[in-house]
């Protein structure tokens, strides 16, 4: 097994046991998504368990913003490795995803039981809105962090206005993505952004 | 769709966002597409992706439910799960790499350009004249204050939603 990539985490090595607890909680307690997982994570990691320090924790964070899909996946899987190796991370990843996914699916094994009724319908219809808009809103978020500063801040945002043309006229949206990253390659990297929202700001 | 095309469905949509969310475009094109889910079924998914817990991107575990019930959910669980994890490899063995301007420079063309799908899918989700479309002026109020509100980040989406439930059974005929 490597060896963990912290020095808080190898004064005080913490067992298996604990690992999995704390990321059980992380995994069952943070509800509402991204925002409130990333909370959790460093209360348990930096300030309840100090298992880690801010600056470790916030060295992972910006790394995970580089991985594909869903980043707070791969940010439980940087902190797990930083306190204990390839099994941190594993625990990490296993402890905060099963949980989380087993009540997801219950969840929506128990709406399939009520989605019929009169009631829930007539709640989807004020529900349906206000999640759309929701996810909008928080696309708009992502997308201001990635934007960069100054003048190129027009390109950027004429990026993101091209592709949502694009999805109205283009019948793949794997065509835009692909083509995304090549222009992005080409033309998007010359300044890197320092990222502006801390998760503890 | 089996279970080993809906694990790659998965799998190949994880690999080519950035964050749960921009995974979207991708999964309505497959999914609904094919018959596999409809456009209710997302914005099911999406509502109860906020309302469990764990990463927002699970939302994606109840949009497989929909589509082969517990084995499809289970197989998106793992889908999802392994692409964000290549960045533990990566960052001890490109580190240097990964803050090259090109590869900045295609992860930020990657975040501008699906952020800007999710904008283009999720105006097809709520076309007016569709039956769950936005048909009435409170939805639309509705869709306002939740692209507000999530823009803000600060209000629990538990909160809003459930403003939007009652709102829903108060003001839907």
């Amino acid at each position: 097994m490597d060896r963990p990539l912290s020095a808080a985490a190898e004064r005080a090595a913490p067992r298996p046991l604990a690992l999995l607890r704390a990321w059980f909680a992380i995994g069952t307690q943070s509800v509402g998504g991204g925002s409130s997982t990333l909370f959790l994570m460093r209360l348990f990691m930096v300030e309840r368990r100090r298992w880690m320090t801010q600056r470790e924790f916030l060295e992972d964070w910006a790394l995970s913003r580089l991985s594909p899909g869903v980043h707070m996946v791969a940010l439980a899987g940087l902190l797990g490795r930083r306190v204990d190796g390839s099994r941190g991370a594993a625990l990490a990843v296993l402890g905060m995803m099963v949980p989380a996914g087993v009540i997801t699916m219950l969840l929506t094994a128990g709406y399939g039981l009520v989605r019929d009724e009169p009631l829930v319908r007539a709640a989807l219809a004020g529900t349906g809105p206000v999640t759309v808009g929701m996810t909008i809103g928080v696309t708009y978020a992502l997308a201001r962090t990635a934007v960069r500063r100054g003048r190129r801040a027009i390109i950027d945002w004429l990026v993101v206005v091209a592709s949502a043309v694009a999805g109205f006229v283009v019948s793949s949206p794997f065509v835009v993505i692909v083509a995304g990253a090549l222009i992005g390659a080409l033309l998007l990297g010359r300044e890197r952004k320092v990222p502006s929202e801390s998760p503890m700001a | 769709m089996d279970a080993l095309e809906l694990f790659w469905t998965f799998l190949q949509a994880s690999f080519l966002s950035l964050g749960g969310q921009t995974a979207l475009p991708l999964l309505r094109q497959q999914l609904v597409d094919a018959g596999v889910v409809t456009d209710r079924q997302i914005i099911e998914a999406l509502t109860i992706g906020r309302l469990g817990t764990g990463p927002g991107g699970l939302y994606m575990v109840s949009l497989a439910y929909f589509a082969l019930g517990w084995i499809g959910a289970f197989v998106a669980l793992v889908a999802i799960t392994l692409p964000p994890l290549t960045i533990l490899p990566l960052a001890t063995t490109l580190r240097h790499q990964l803050l090259s301007a090109p590869f900045a420079g295609a992860v930020r063309g990657l975040a501008l350009c699906t952020s800007g799908l999710v904008v283009s899918t999720t105006a097809f989700l709520i076309v007016p004249g569709t039956a769950d479309g936005v048909n009435s002026w409170w939805q639309a109020v509705l869709l306002v204050a939740g692209v507000a509100l999530g823009i803000e980040g600060k209000r629990h989406p538990m909160l809003i939603i459930a403003v939007g439930a009652v709102a829903g059974v108060l003001l839907s005929r």
